[in-house]
């Protein structure tokens, strides 16, 4: 009776599997498809988007946050700023939830096999960046050096934690993690200023390398002009953009940046690309 | 296919369909407003007068459900909805303006994934079109590159005749097998004279003239004068024949409830509005930019068809005046400067 290849917006019923608060307003759901077929035939790449439903809420868009090469389970992370993500936040472990999906296009990952990778994130932007990131080191052989500078504004705001101390730890990850000034504790052991700036300072070198960046827009506003000094070009750059979406298949009309439709074309694009783009994002 | 159909047997022809449970839709007086809605009988067609909304909503419903849900402990019933939904229709009086535009339509809502909602009341649906004998001063169908007897979309399409009846020309199978259907009450096309038809705003815009100045004028000062009137009540989409973004909105309790469709308008602030609070179209302007950018730029780009009909419903309708052949006019002239 519910076939989503017949009515496109019928989501897949999923179980919240594990629910972590990452700052004390995002949190992580991780997710099992209650339909076995579907457990199976699930596949995603790194980029990738799906909508979430909190039946009787609605439903709202985010990126799959872990990453393709982890099966058994996907997860999302949000921030609770509205009706749909509070009813989100609401559910507990054996819940059921919606998930529609995954839509539009994703990192071109095989483009990156043998090069350096650097991972520029801000605040609440790590997820999208966290889903290749895990993809990369699982398959750690295929990339050269890797590279993660992340900040938020205050310790608080800084998302999985738990995998920053990981990625700490790995002797084949450089983590450059930062908090805005004023957003350090005593006990903080990182640095103190805003990503753009710490960038600059850490300046991973261009050469062969590709860079990866997502963050509220006035980061990557100050971000890009950094990039460009370090030596990275339009096309070694690559962004997600986050328009607001209702269908993500191509129907609704909103999400797009002139022409171009984030569902459907993006939501991964390069700096060259977005340079192309209105300024409509 | 060309035959001819006498006034009574026309209507005898609609009873028929409505006798037969066919589902017949077509402009009606409803509390004073005409609209396109299922008919009781066949006396209560109005032909005389262009319905206040377009004929898009007998596809693409104002407001439809997409889904049922029902909590059941922590698990949640989902339920499809009912194919019923989608029985067989004929849609009768709909002018060129209105027909064209469901061809228009076809493209985003069948392009990659397909919309079902819209397709199958498409693919069950019989259109019978009709040249258009009265314009007024916001028509403009012929500036767009229709005309009041255009067959883009209709299976059929009655021409009115002096006498009172119709030529009716085939244009789909569809349209020749309802008329094989009741082969009794169609004649052999004879001497009737046409009436005249109608006289809308007769020159035609350079649409890719004006096309081509918006591929490079998204900044341009230009649209602060021509939009900032605007102060986007979402009217002019609501009407449209073509406009088609839409919003998806759960309804109901927590327990149970629908998820729906429903129309939505670029024009409104919310349309765009991020979780974070940045908006990439905070002001009317630009969205009122983007209103005219879709039509006949984008979806030209996207689908290689214009988003307009000319169907002036929206000009009718404004509550600040805003014109918007007027708005095509002062563009192509900034692009033959």
């Amino acid at each position: 009776m519910c076939d989503p290849n017949k009515n496109i917006y019928l989501p897949y019923l999923a179980t919240v599997s594990e629910v972590i608060d990452e700052t004390p307003d995002v949190r992580t759901l991780r997710l099992v498809f209650q339909d076995e077929q579907v457990r199976d035939r699930f596949t995603f790449r790194a980029g990738q988007f799906c909508e979430y439903s909190a039946f009787g809420a609605g439903e709202s868009t985010f990126c799959i946050a872990s990453s393709p090469t982890r099966t058994g389970a996907i997860e999302c992370c949000f921030r609770a700023v509205g009706r749909v993500t509070e009813a989100l936040r609401r559910l507990e472990p054996g819940d059921t939830m919606g998930v529609r999906g995954p839509y539009g296009n994703s990192f071109p990952i095989e483009q990156f096999y043998g090069k350096n990778l650097v991972f520029v994130a801000g605040g609440i932007a790590l997820p999208p960046l966290r889903t290749l990131i895990w993809n990369c080191l699982d398959w750690r052989d295929k990339f050269g050096d890797i590279t993660i500078v992340y900040g938020a504004r205050t310790e608080a705001d800084l998302v999985y934690k738990r995998e920053l101390e990981e990625w700490q730890q790995r002797s084949d990850v450089r983590l450059v993690k930062t908090v805005d000034p004023g957003g350090n504790g005593p006990a903080w052991d990182g640095k103190v200023g805003f990503v753009p700036t710490i960038l600059e300072e850490a300046a991973p070198s261009a050469g062969n390398t590709i860079a990866l960046v997502c963050g509220p827009p006035v980061m990557i506003k100050f971000t890009l002009p950094v990039l460009e000094k370090l030596g990275f070009g339009d096309e070694a750059i690559y962004t997600t953009l986050e328009n607001r979406m209702k269908c993500g298949l191509g129907k609704c009309g909103r999400c797009n940046v002139g022409n171009v439709y984030v569902c459907k074309d993006g939501p991964v694009f390069t700096a060259g690309q977005v340079k192309q783009m209105p300024l409509e994002y | 296919m060309r035959k001819q159909i006498t006034a009574d047997n026309f209507n005898a022809l609609l009873q028929a369909l409505i006798d037969s449970a066919t589902r017949v839709v077509g402009p009606r007086r409803n509390a004073g407003t005409v609209l396109y809605e299922p008919l009781a009988a066949a006396d209560e067609l109005v032909l005389d007068e262009l319905p206040r909304r377009s004929v898009k909503e007998a596809f693409f419903p104002v407001c439809e459900d997409l889904l049922a849900y029902e909590k059941q402990g922590q698990g949640v019933q989902v339920q499809d909805v009912d194919p019923a939904l989608f029985p067989e229709t004929v849609l009768v009086g709909v002018r060129p303006c209105d027909a064209a535009a469901i061809p228009v339509l076809d493209a985003v809502f069948s392009w990659d994934y397909k919309d079902r909602f819209f397709l199958e009341r498409r693919a069950k649906t019989t259109i019978i079109g009709l040249a258009c004998t009265q314009a007024d001063d916001a028509c403009f169908c012929t500036a767009v590159g229709l005309s009041p007897n255009e067959p883009k979309g209709a299976d059929l399409l009655l021409t009115p005749l002096s006498s009172g009846g119709y030529l009716v020309e085939g244009h789909s199978e569809k349209g020749v097998a309802l008329c094989r259907s009741y082969a009794a009450l169609f004649s052999e096309p004879g001497n009737g004279e046409p009436l005249p038809l109608a006289q809308p705003q007769p020159t035609p815009f350079d649409l890719k003239r004006i096309k081509a100045w918006l591929d490079d004028h998204f900044e341009d000062p230009a649209w602060d004068g021509i939009a900032t009137r605007c102060v986007g009540c979402g009217a002019c989409a609501f009407v449209c024949p073509v406009c088609h973004c839409f919003d998806i909105v759960d309804e109901g309790t927590e327990k149970a409830g629908k998820r729906r469709k429903y129309w939505d308008a670029c024009g409104f602030w919310k349309f765009t509005h991020h979780a974070s609070g940045h908006n990439p179209r905070d002001l009317q302007p630009k969205r009122y930019r983007n209103r005219i950018m879709h039509k006949f730029k984008y979806y030209d780009d996207k689908f290689g068809q214009t988003l307009c009909t000319g169907c002036g419903r929206c000009v009718r309708l404004c509550p600040v005046g805003i014109d918007i052949a007027g708005v095509l006019g002062e563009i192509e002239k900034k692009a033959n400067d």
